[in-house]
């Protein structure tokens, strides 16, 4: 196996930020275990963008090459804080401008922010159905930080549940790097495989 | 090559002073528009086809038949005609009688349309938008090409030994266009019958557009209809002129900020950057406009789209003198830069002489037939 890309996402808001923090432990706990070329994504940097493709429906500036790169990557770690009690808007509008398919049967390790611990389970209740819905493979472990483990005495706590997390990425990984769709995008060219007209036809039954 | 203008048909405040039109006073201002395109020499105006507020053509065949008689050279269009939830044979029949009145000067558009409640309205699903115009239009064809139809399909009600009336005028169904903004099944089918193939161009960076012409053209060559740049295609495109182009700017922005399709996004420079929207002097209209062949060839149909955001009908009515001014050179510099051979769009009298042809050639031949058994 060679070189993979792990695109981190980012989606904290203030500078510096918890949510950049996690992303980078994250980042450098999968570079730790495995060859592995890391690209970090602030969406902050690319909000405006975003918004306009939610306006428009196409793509412009930096947000053209932050898609390419979640869907051409081996792999995500996707870091949002909790805000409300799920991701933040910016976050999700970041995947809901991606297209379809662009995250099937990708590996991604999926982790929050926020200033407490009783908003944990966000992780599970929102995060997860989020990139189960967009077909992606998410490791079991989901790594929450909360102000208190920023502590020395709750760091090694969560240094753990990070390292655990970024072992089971690097296996789902190894993994999809011997099967032949695994990790990589499935998003479709449409003009690749238009049938001619009368194949179309009886293919629809018309 | 014909230049034109096409209407959505949106009725919306005017952002700079919050006045409104009513349905009567936007319905009477697209026919101004329409007879104001004729005036200042345009060959082509479309409407749009909607059955929502805030639109106002439901009914383009009323809309353009009342065009048509207050009109002499005009070509009337649609921008586009919904083959999707509209009964083929009511197509067939409405635009017959149009093309009837208005002595040929009819062509068609066909498109899906994209929201959604109008398909359970008019008994369909939006799931199946290409299955209903792929049948719909197979259909709708034949209805224009066969005096007696005998038909069944998966959507609607069969037909035994049906005859749509009126026929078409002079046995010459109106050309059609196909429009898709990214749906390749679209681009196959116009390519596949040979029919036109327009894009809506306005809203989407070029290369969506010059991928779906590209596709459409070599398509329309691989059955036999002629080489790729032989093809039909039309586009869109968007404007706003002013003699000097920072009065243009500072005139447009408001309705450009709050424009229903991308208004509150992004800045009206970028959307000019990276969509056709033009928004200036009438020197850089022409070049802009002349830059649009550079990636989809030589075209037939370039059809502006410049009633719409809330602007008010005077204004509407300027850009059209404007549009006409700079007519002379957009002709010239178009004419001056296109291949030999590529072909006009398709009209009535084009179809009707070619056709004619046609049928010369076959008793030509069978006369030819006839001599070689004497021998």
């Amino acid at each position: 196996m060679g070189t993979s890309s792990v695109v981190v996402i980012s989606a904290g808001l203030s500078q510096p930020s918890s949510t950049r923090l996690l992303a980078d432990k994250l980042g450098a706990a999968v570079a730790a275990g495995t060859d592995v070329e890391l690209t970090v994504i602030e969406l902050r940097d690319l909000a405006h963008h975003i918004t306009n493709h939610l306006l428009t429906g196409f793509p412009t500036g930096e947000l053209v090459s932050a898609i390419k790169a979640v869907t051409e990557a081996d792999a995500l770690i996707a870091v949002t804080p909790i805000f409300s009690a799920s991701y933040s808007g910016l976050f999700k509008s970041f995947f809901d401008v991606l297209e379809l398919g662009a995250l099937e049967g990708k590996p991604v390790l999926i982790a929050a922010t926020g200033g407490s611990s009783r908003h944990s389970l966000a992780l599970e209740h929102a995060v997860r159905p989020l990139f189960s819905y967009l077909k992606a493979v998410v490791v079991p472990t989901a790594v929450y930080a909360a102000s208190e483990d920023w502590a020395s005495a709750g760091s090694t706590e969560l240094s753990g549940r990070v390292g655990r997390a970024a072992r089971q990425l690097t296996a789902l990984m190894a993994g999809a790097g011997s099967s032949s769709t695994a990790g990589k995008s499935v998003v479709k060219d449409p003009f690749a495989d238009v049938l001619p007209f009368g194949e179309m036809m009886r293919a629809r039954g018309l | 090559m014909q230049f034109g203008i096409f209407s959505v048909g949106d009725v919306t405040p005017d952002p700079t002073t919050g006045h409104e039109p009513s349905e009567r006073e936007r319905i009477k201002a697209m026919v101004r528009i329409a007879q104001k395109a004729e005036e200042v020499g345009l060959d082509v105006f479309a409407t749009g086809e909607h059955h929502n507020p805030p639109f106002v053509p439901s009914s383009p065949t009323t809309m353009l038949g009342y065009i048509a008689a207050t009109t002499e050279k005009l070509i009337l269009s649609t921008s586009t005609t919904l083959i999707t939830t509209n009964d083929p044979v009511k197509i067939a029949e409405d635009y017959a009688m149009l093309q009837q009145l208005a002595d040929g000067r009819v062509d068609l558009v066909m498109g899906r349309g994209n929201t959604g409640p109008v398909y359970p309205w008019f008994g369909q699903d939006i799931r199946n938008g290409i299955d209903l115009a792929l049948e719909n239009y197979a259909l709708l064809r034949r209805l224009w090409r066969e005096d007696v139809v005998d038909w069944e399909g998966k959507f609607r009600t069969p037909l035994k030994g049906f005859t749509a009336t009126p026929r078409p005028l002079d046995g010459i169904p109106p050309f059609v266009w196909h429009g898709s903004i990214r749906s390749p099944e679209i681009a196959e089918q116009a390519a596949y019958y040979g029919d036109g193939f327009l894009h809506n161009h306005i809203f989407w960076p070029p290369e969506h557009t010059q991928r779906m012409v590209q596709f459409y053209r070599q398509r329309f060559a691989h059955y036999g209809h002629g080489t790729p740049e032989q093809a039909i295609v039309g586009l869109g495109g968007q404007f706003f002129m002013r003699r000097k182009s920072q009065d243009a700017v500072r005139e447009f922005r408001p309705y450009f900020d709050n424009a229903p399709v991308y208004g509150h996004g992004p800045s009206l420079e970028d959307f000019s950057s990276q969509t056709p929207l033009t928004v200036g002097s009438p020197q850089e209209v022409i070049d802009r406009t002349l830059s649009f062949r550079e990636y989809v060839g030589d075209y037939q149909r370039q059809s502006f789209l410049i009633d719409h955001a809330g602007l008010p009908l005077k204004t509407v009515l300027e850009q059209l003198d404007l549009l006409g001014e700079i007519l002379p050179t957009l002709r010239a510099e178009f004419a001056s830069r296109r291949a030999p051979g590529t072909p006009d769009a398709p009209t009535h009298a084009s179809l009707l002489a070619a056709s004619k042809a046609k049928i010369e050639d076959a008793s030509v031949s069978s006369v030819s037939s006839v001599s070689s058994v004497g021998k």
